[in-house]
């Protein structure tokens, strides 16, 4: 009999642990997440933005994109032609300065709202600063499926424009595959689609499509001539640098 | 003839089984009937006015904006403008809305120490609350013209939430649930809705709800007047039941062609209900009248005798209507025309073939044809008006020819009083949330007429920006305009802040670079076309009169005439070019239709009567019956509007029947030898009778408009009620006096 209450009870808290000993937590697999997109010291690429709206009709946008840290980021333009030379730098404490060629020196620019539009696509300033999505949501896990964990992201703050975010997270890699908005109402409001690619020990996307379901428009980013921890200078993002350097 | 009436007793079993399967067929597409209450959409594409209106409420979603007033003691509160949010929030979710402007998500730029801010008036995840930043706010919002008029009223008692609706979206559906959802909120202030989708939808309420009331009141009425008459259910069900399959197959016929219920044909039911219940009259009347002298044979003799002229009846109402289908500017009044015809010819053939097919099923006892033999002698219209109305007329025939000449020469003064009416809001009755509504857009907004001016060039070009403000600044000179919005504000204030000079950069390079700060935002869709190919002003148009309007389309198109390049090539349109143009199709078609209707009348019964001559002494009491409409409406101060335009033709129709009859058969007594006073006596006796019981009936049945949620139709009844009272008049008295006078002449002459 005592042998088959321990046995029992062996079997009880296998049943018990066993889970826990495999399966994740849904803040550490966030926390991988994290370090996929964001482990990087610096990063240089060049961006494509290509909008589509209802009509199908495209714009293409051109930038060359450097980066340091998760918030230091300066984006200069060079298609189309008439906004070629627009440069703009996000520095921590949302703090952002607008160059514009054709007016002298850089402004800052305040953003009140940032569920706003990023320059025109469907990236809200609220989806491209997050700097790390664990610092920023409460994570759930809904789900694993056989290729992916379904996280359930609530914002810690108030003040975003999301009730909820869905993010499907590859098993193998921690990259995210797709990520589903929610707006305060509960109503699936965006979609973004991730392709991942590896380049030496970085994993970063490729290509991004964000989708606004309700006006039926869509964003997609393109990112080529990556390269990672090349030493960018903290000089390069200063509100000076923005501007050609004169001859 | 006398074989046709033969042939319609022979096959009656026939016939009364085909017109039933007709009614079950065409009754059952009844179900399909749409109703579309859009007067844009019933504007036609040759004018270019409306053409282009057309295409900017296609293309910039500019005629599919509707708005909801909030009105409160004052908006700046963090109350009401949380309110405020939540009917913006609320309106965006719904399936078909492309986009919300309100104060609390529009787009603002502010400068300062700190540089430049592109953002919102209002943080809605930090709303202004203490009375510091609502004093902030309103300072704010006072300070820009963008704001002040346009979204919120110059004394911060009232505010608009601004939506547009997509391409695809059901006007209808749409603006439904705008309504049912914001009332839904159950928000203390006062909320009311305007703009053309909202409109549209609230007409189409109206034009339901008139026709479940109106119609069973107008069968009732007229079942009532018939039962007076003819004391027999025979003639109260016949006629009610022809006209009732008259309007099934035209109804039916609308469904099945596709055509849409508008605010002008869904009187349609109305109309037929009193014309097709007119022929019918006869019909029985005369067969009445045979079945008094013999009992052989009646319904032929009364057929052979009616036929002609119910005939006759029937397709010169039908020129009537059909006078629209060449002389109407808008698509919905020649629609009106072709079915309200249609309508006519079936109430004709039915109260012709379907009428003598059943009574011939189901005659009637002895007792009650010697009933009948005893009110034909003894009715108290005979008695009381019929006897001492043909001694007068026979006795003093120049004093009945004098008073119809004071009447209409009265009336010919009040014609030159008639105003004209293209005003929407004028539909609605006072009281009515619409009218309140198009009330504060007009009072605190600066109008509710959009008006557009089109852009066509590089909206990235200084030029083409430059020419926008100027003609924006050219708009707010004339009396008409308070306020003008175009992309170049946002161009000109963003370029006061980043480059300090408060006006439109002279270098496109400067343009271009400030468009990426508005590229995306979701305001501009109703500025400028995706391609900034094409660009728009929006205003909006205060005054009233058409005087006002016509002088506002003159100031612009001097203006455009000479500014308008290739390079920038500047088209305006909006309600107000519509309404003078429409304004000037009134009076156009309200010539055209009633001069084609008179024409082919005359023509028509001169030749049927086989005299010119006596065509013109037909048409002569209606004529003289619309002298004294126009001078009616002139000096009561109805207006000739999209419905009233229509009384005339409509009046001239029907009200041309009841002489046709007088004239039938006086001439049928005369010919037969019986001298003046006879042919007057049984004219008047006979068809004097139905006259009388056609005009009571048909008037009543109009009369029943006069309960019309829709100010237009309340005056189309009244009019055509009072035409339809005067043509009968003037073919019981005007038409006999004319008839005696000349046969006496001509008798005089012969025997001289």
């Amino acid at each position: 009999m005592k042998m088959f209450i321990k046995s029992a009870g062996f079997f009880f808290a296998c049943c018990m642990f066993l889970p826990g000993l495999f399966a994740q937590d849904a803040g550490e697999i966030l926390q991988k997440t994290d370090r996929v997109l964001f482990s990087f010291k610096d990063k240089q690429a060049n961006v494509e933005m290509i909008l589509e709206n209802r009509r199908d009709k495209e714009k293409i946008r051109e930038a060359v994109l450097m980066q340091k840290g998760t918030e230091k980021r300066l984006y200069r333009y060079t298609k189309p032609e008439s906004q070629a030379g627009i440069a703009t730098l996000s520095l921590p404490g949302d703090i952002m300065w607008l160059y514009m060629p054709a007016f002298g020196r850089p402004k800052k620019i305040s953003l009140l709202a940032k569920s706003q539009a990023f320059t025109g696509t469907d990236f809200s300033h609220e989806d491209m600063s997050v700097r790390s999505y664990a610092g920023d949501y409460t994570p759930t896990l809904l789900e694993t499926t056989g290729e992916a964990y379904i996280l359930k992201l609530v914002p810690k703050s108030g003040k975003s424009s999301y009730s909820k975010l869905v993010m499907q997270v590859d098993k193998d890699h921690y990259y995210p595959h797709r990520i589903e908005y929610y707006d305060k109402r509960g109503n699936k409001e965006k979609t973004a689609t991730y392709v991942f690619r590896k380049t030496g020990d970085y994993w970063y996307a490729r290509e991004v499509t964000m989708t606004d379901l309700k006006k039926d428009h869509a964003t997609t980013i393109i990112m080529t001539d990556v390269i990672f921890d090349q030493g960018i200078p903290d000089e390069t993002f200063t509100v000076e640098k923005m501007m050609p350097e004169e001859e | 003839m006398e074989r046709t009436a033969r042939h319609i007793l022979k096959f009656r079993w026939s016939i009364i089984i085909v017109v039933l399967i007709i009614t079950a067929i065409l009754g059952l597409q009844l179900k399909n009937i749409r109703i579309n209450s859009d007067v844009i959409s019933s504007l036609p594409d040759e004018d270019p006015d409306a053409a282009l209106l057309k295409e900017v409420a296609t293309e910039l979603g500019g005629n599919n904006m509707g708005m909801i007033i909030l009105t409160a003691e004052d908006i700046f509160t963090p109350v009401v403008l949380e309110h405020i949010r939540q009917i913006s929030d609320t309106v965006a979710e719904i399936e078909g809305i492309r986009s919300v402007t309100s104060l609390t998500n529009i787009i603002d730029i502010k400068s300062g120490e700190f540089g430049i801010e592109v953002g919102k008036l209002i943080d809605e995840y930090n709303m202004p609350e203490t009375p510091a930043e609502l004093a902030e706010l309103k300072e704010r919002v006072y300070s820009k013209e963008m704001y002040r008029g346009n979204i919120i009223s110059e004394d911060g008692t009232a505010t608009l939430i601004l939506f547009t609706l997509s391409e695809d979206a059901q006007i209808r559906a749409v603006a439904e649930r705008v309504k049912e959802k914001t009332e839904a909120l159950n928000l203390p202030e006062n909320i009311y809705f305007a703009g053309s989708p909202m409109m549209v939808t609230s007409i189409s309420e109206l034009i339901a709800t008139d026709l479940v009331k109106l119609i069973p009141i107008s069968f009732v009425l007229i079942s009532l007047i018939l039962f007076l008459s003819f004391r027999t259910f025979r003639g109260v069900a016949l006629p009610v039941l022809t006209a009732a399959i008259a309007i099934v197959w035209t109804m039916g016929i609308m469904a099945l062609a596709g055509y849409e219920m508008s605010m002008i044909s869904n009187n349609i039911p109305i109309i037929l209900l009193a014309v097709g219940s007119a022929y019918t009259i006869h019909v029985i009347n005369r067969i009445n009248q045979e079945r008094a002298r013999s009992t052989k044979d009646v319904i032929i003799k009364a057929l052979v005798y009616i036929f002609i002229p119910v005939l006759l009846a029937a397709l010169t109402t039908m020129t009537g209507f059909m006078s629209f289908i060449f002389g109407a500017y808008l698509d919905m009044i020649r629609e009106f025309g072709v079915l309200t015809s249609a309508g006519t010819l079936f109430s004709a053939i039915l109260s012709l073939i379907f009428v003598p097919a059943v009574i011939s099923i189901l005659p009637p006892g002895q007792k009650a044809i010697e009933k009948q033999k005893l009110r034909n002698k003894k009715s108290f219209l005979s008695a009381n008006v019929l006897v001492p109305l043909k001694i007068f007329l026979y006795v003093h025939p120049k004093y009945t020819l004098f008073t119809w000449f004071a009447l209409i020469l009265i009336s010919v003064g009040g014609i030159f009083m008639i105003t004209r009416s293209v005003n929407i809001q004028d539909y609605f009755r006072r009281g009515n949330p619409t009218r309140i509504a198009e009330d504060i857009m007009v009072n605190k907004f600066g109008g509710s007429k959009p008006v557009f001016v089109i852009f066509e060039g590089d909206l990235q070009h200084p030029k083409v920006l430059q020419k926008m403000r100027e003609t924006q600044e050219y708009m707010e000179k004339n009396p008409g305009i308070s306020t003008t919005q175009s992309v170049a504000d946002l161009i000109l204030e963003m370029n006061t802040v980043l480059g300090g000079e408060a006006k439109i950069p002279d270098e496109k390079a400067k343009i271009g670079q400030l468009w990426f700060l508005l590229d995306g935002q979701e305001y501009m869709e109703r500025f400028v076309s995706p391609d900034l190919d094409k660009g728009i002003i929006l205003s909006k148009f205060s005054l009233p009169d058409n005087q006002s309007k016509k002088a506002f389309a003159e100031y612009m198109r001097r203006f455009i005439a000479e500014n308008s390049t290739e390079s920038c090539k500047i088209q305006i349109t909006g309600m107000p070019f519509v309404d003078v143009t429409m304004d000037r199709s009134l009076i156009r078609s309200q010539f055209g239709s009633l001069s084609i209707a008179v024409f082919f009348v005359v023509l028509l019964v001169g030749l049927i009567m086989g005299s010119l001559l006596k065509g013109i002494y037909a048409t002569l009491p209606i004529i003289s019956s619309i002298v004294i409409l126009f001078g009616f409406m002139g000096y009561t101060g109805i207006p000739l509007n999209i419905a009233t335009v229509l009384v005339a033709s409509v009046a001239l129709g029907i009200g041309i029947d009841y002489s046709i009859h007088i004239m039938s058969h006086f001439n049928h007594i005369y010919k037969k030898g019986g001298d003046v006073y006879r042919s007057l006596r049984d004219t008047l006796m006979i068809s004097g009778k139905a006259i009388i019981i056609n005009v009571l009936s048909v008037s009543a049945g109009f009369l029943v408009l006069l309960f019309s949620e829709m100010v237009p139709l309340k005056y189309f009844g009244l009019l055509i009620a009072i035409s339809m009272i005067f043509s009968g008049l003037g073919s019981l008295t005007l038409l006999p006096v004319i008839l005696v006078l000349v046969n006496r002449k001509q008798k005089f002459t012969r025997t001289k």
